[in-house]
């Protein structure tokens, strides 16, 4: 069986085939880095093979070491990563406690803590190769071992919020809910095989998701508590962390970070608060470098304090979903009602300040390398009506229930309105994000927001497949599950397209979401900082980064 | 005076039984202790994984076992890690006895704070004592002030003076915290710039005149409004006494009179009203706090409340019996100090 390598100079034929499409038009750009670069081809090679230059990150002056970098997120209560359910959770350890694999800005993926990685043409198995330069703070290599003893903690069910399961895909034993006897062996010193049962070609883009950092052996023993065990492999080592205040980093003191020098002395995160006026003044008062991120109503302001803007395309999104198990849910006239009242536009302008992208009530965003395009669903008020009197629904009063962080609410107001304007009977119920997740699945009409994940089939297999346990509609669509699987083997880009094109549809069809729009987002720093970019899964790596202020 | 001490300790202990009762009920109501389990867990953890996490802490045990081991009444087991055998600490950032031993509050342990994955006593107090520096500015600027407005207002009643420093001291105490607050933001940090409107830098960076102005400012003069009415209509009622008349017609300065013969009877209402403002305080904070993210009290109040952080509540509720019922106490036993005639009994 062939092996493809990650950052060489071959790849499967299909990705050679591929290129030729982006060429000829018949494939979209973005797919086609994703792709190549899962199946090996890097970053150089990939643009290389649909003729164009490498993107160069600017590589302007000359890096000066020292200074501190202060930045603005908020401090969120530090749990074992693999329970992390806040970027910033991540952000605020990932300093030192590091990934495997990255998502890069340019959509394609690059080994982090891994050297390569190679996968066989059927997406059954991978080898993953760790780099040999990499060391933990307490001068330890990182060793196979490790990487065992990672993918162990990742496939324990019985951890309960282990959201590392669902990432896992079938290296997880579903009847001991242990990783799978075999599912993963250990080559070398360096080296790790995992074998599938299924093809699953997200096992690696999950490998660069948020909770996927990678503790040193002993971290369970102290408790799987960070501020407890600081073993990293990372630039920076932990000097404090104060939950809703700040979280201090100074230098690793041993200089032995695999990425080379790091610039920064120190890196400084700091809370202050949802409100985004306090960001303003922290930014005046030059208390802070940069932010995690700037909501799309105060770009201007920010913009005005001379600071610099990054931003960009994600698929991070939220939908306006109907459990199917509630009435009158249960009826997709009903629910194609509801799609029809709403402009998607209008909900973009009002929720989020048209900083996004229109969507089509279907989970796979433009960004995504499998997306199709289907015809929007405009807004037609009269057939709307109509569905809805043929249904016997006409005089139910809905009740749509969000979250009261600020876009969830501008959302649902805005649905909530429109489906008003078009005659249809609507409460609006804004819970406190504190108790709103009490319940969230569960709700028979309510906003969720999904974040941010580099393929399509990923939030669909999560959410909208028969029984899963973010399954928020209660939905359960024989063809569509059927499809799905099948979408997730297809390693061929054109023939994976036909089969989403068909699982779109079912899913725009079935009328379970109104998926208004896909998000960008936005930082600010200010001009003294170099390298700071905006990620779009908003990860926060700053080993690169250097400050000009000397 | 020793009994009256002692009685008013006993009832103190009393109130704060009864208080944490009713607390440790609120929390431990079955969706606050979801609440808790999912931010322990992961917010989209399912209904089965948050009740196995509730059991494997021992929230599901008796709720008087489970008060009495808050307490120190009854022995709290370790957490057996069915697997190996294992005493595994319920909170990994709090240590714990591997063995059966009371720890609770009689024994001086105040728990582990969930939400700052702290010892509730390392969080505690020092957000008392942020909030304390913050009482004490606000009552250093507020009383002053507030005892000369009323002073000078009720001195001569209807005088120009009084008609003028009145309606200040009526709009002033009609403001409430949180749109005062909003006021000077927009003017002093927004507008004019002079101020920071943030607070966040306060408790670790220190205080400085920038950061820490509008969250004084805003809780001084919703207070200096009220204690000035009171002043006032304490002191316009001496001044119709008999005795003042007494002494003006011996002769005696306006001043004099006011200073020597008025000032010390007028104070005894603005006094209680003065001590009253420590449980407001207490609970204003909460607001201005909140507002200017200023890490204090009521800032842990509202962070615990909302992560249904059980040991962080019941802590707050101790220190806000504490607060309330002390400085009642030094209140009464101020009052036999300025009024002889006033025993305490």
């Amino acid at each position: 069986m062939t092996f493809f390598k990650n950052n060489g100079n071959k790849v499967p034929d299909h990705v050679h085939a591929a290129a030729k499409q982006v060429k000829s038009g018949g494939l979209d750009r973005r797919e086609f880095l994703a792709l190549a670069s899962v199946f090996g081809a890097s970053s150089a090679m990939a643009y290389g093979m649909i003729g164009l230059p490498t993107p160069a990150r600017a590589q302007d002056a000359q890096p000066k070491k020292g200074g501190v970098l202060k930045v603005n997120m908020s401090i969120r209560t530090p749990k074992d990563p693999r329970l992390a359910d806040w970027t910033e959770i991540a952000n605020s350890q990932r300093q030192s406690l590091e990934a495997l694999v990255l998502y890069t800005p340019e959509y394609t993926f690059e080994p982090y803590l891994l050297e390569s990685w190679e996968v066989n043409d059927t997406a059954t198995e991978y080898v993953m190769k760790l780099r040999p330069d990499a060391v933990w703070t307490n001068g330890d290599p990182l060793v196979a071992d490790h990487l065992m003893f990672n993918l162990t903690r990742w496939c324990d069910k019985s951890v309960e919020g282990n959201s590392m399961v669902a990432r896992m895909g079938t290296l997880v034993d579903q009847a001991t809910g242990k990783i799978r006897e075999g599912g993963a062996t250990v080559v070398d010193d360096h080296t790790v095989k995992i074998t599938l049962t299924e093809p699953d070609i997200s096992f690696i883009p999950n490998l660069a998701d948020y909770p996927c950092l990678v503790v040193h052996p002993t971290f369970d023993k102290d408790g799987s508590d960070f501020t407890r065990n600081k073993i990293g492999t990372g630039p920076f080592e932990l000097e404090s962390f104060a939950v809703g205040e700040r979280v201090v980093y100074k230098r690793r003191e041993d200089g032995k970070w695999w990425g080379g020098e790091v610039m920064l002395d120190g890196v400084e995160f700091i809370d202050y608060g949802t409100d985004p006026s306090a960001a303003v003044n922290a930014f005046e008062a030059g208390e802070v470098h940069a932010n995690y991120e700037t909501t799309p109503d105060y770009l201007d302001i920010m913009d005005g304090l001379g600071l610099q803007r990054n931003e960009a395309v994600t698929s991070i999104t939220i939908v306006a979903r109907t459990n199917v198990t509630n009435k009158p849910y249960d009826d997709q006239r009903v629910r194609n009602a509801l799609q029809l009242g709403v402009d998607n536009g209008v909900v973009m302008q009002l929720g989020v300040d048209n900083a996004g992208v229109v969507a089509e009530n279907h989970h796979v965003a433009p960004i995504h390398p499998e997306y199709v395009e289907l015809p929007k669903v405009a807004r037609d008020v009269e057939k709307a009506k109509a569905l809805l009197a043929e249904a016997g629904a006409a005089d139910f009063e809905h009740e749509l229930i969000s979250s009261d962080e600020d876009w969830h609410k501008n959302t649902g107001d805005a649905i909530a309105a429109q489906l008003r304007d078009a005659g249809i009977k609507v409460k609006r119920t804004v819970l406190p994000g504190s108790t709103f997740w009490n319940d969230w699945t569960k709700y028979p009409y309510s906003l969720t927001n999904w974040t941010m994940r580099p393929l399509g089939v990923q939030v669909l297999a999560l959410a909208y497949r028969t029984g899963e346990a973010w399954n928020e509609t209660g939905w359960s669509n024989k063809e569509f599950d059927e499809k799905l699987a099948k979408a997730l083997s297809i390693i061929d880009p054109e023939q994976r397209k036909t089969v989403m094109g068909d699982v779109e549809k079912i899913l725009q069809d079935s009328g379970i979401i109104i998926l208004p729009y896909w998000r960008k987002v936005y930082n600010h720093y200010q001009p003294v900082v170099h390298n700071y970019i905006q990620h779009p899964m908003q990860q926060l790596n700053l080993g690169k980064v250097w400050l000009d202020e000397a | 005076m020793l009994s009256f001490i002692l009685r008013r300790l006993g009832i103190m202990a009393l109130t704060m039984f009864a208080l944490t009762v009713v607390v440790f009920f609120l929390v431990n109501l079955e969706p606050n202790l979801k609440k808790l389990a999912i931010t322990q867990t992961e917010s989209r953890a399912t209904a089965e994984q948050l009740e196995s996490w509730l059991e494997r802490n021992g929230y599901r045990q008796n709720f008087f076992v489970r008060y009495g081991q808050w307490l120190g009444v009854v022995p709290k087991q370790p957490n057996i890690d069915a697997a190996t055998g294992q005493a595994i600490p319920r909170f990994r950032f709090c240590d714990e006895p591997s063995e059966p031993a009371y720890s609770g509050l009689l024994q001086g342990e105040f728990g582990c704070s969930t939400k700052f994955r702290v010892p509730v006593a390392e969080r505690l107090f020092p957000a008392l004592g942020a909030t304390g520096i913050l009482m004490f500015w606000v009552m250093a600027v507020m009383v002053p002030i507030s005892l000369l407005i009323g002073v000078l207002a009720g001195m001569r009643e209807g005088s120009r003076t009084d008609r003028t420093l009145s309606m200040a001291s009526i709009t002033t105490t009609a403001t409430p915290e949180y749109v005062s607050g909003v006021i000077f933001t927009v003017i002093f940090a927004s507008w004019l710039g002079w101020l920071n409107g943030s607070a966040a830098t306060a408790t670790n960076q220190g205080i400085t005149f920038s950061n820490f102005t509008l969250p004084v400012m805003t809780m001084a003069i919703y207070g200096i409004g009220y204690i000035a009415r009171m002043t006032r209509a304490s002191m316009v009622e001496v001044m119709t006494q008999q005795y003042i008349r007494t002494a003006r017609l011996k002769g005696l300065s306006f001043s004099s009179v006011v200073i020597k013969h008025a000032l010390r009877n007028a104070l005894i209402a603005p006094f209680t009203v003065i001590m009253l403002q420590f449980p407001w305080l207490l609970t204003g904070v909460v607001i201005v706090e909140t507002m200017f993210r200023y890490q204090g009290f009521g800032y842990a109040l509202v962070e615990g409340a909302a992560n249904n952080d059980i040991d962080l509540l019941l802590g707050c509720s101790l220190v806000s019996v504490f607060v309330v019922l002390f400085t009642q106490l030094i209140s009464d036993i101020g009052y036999a100090y300025l009024n002889p005639r006033i025993r305490v009994q």
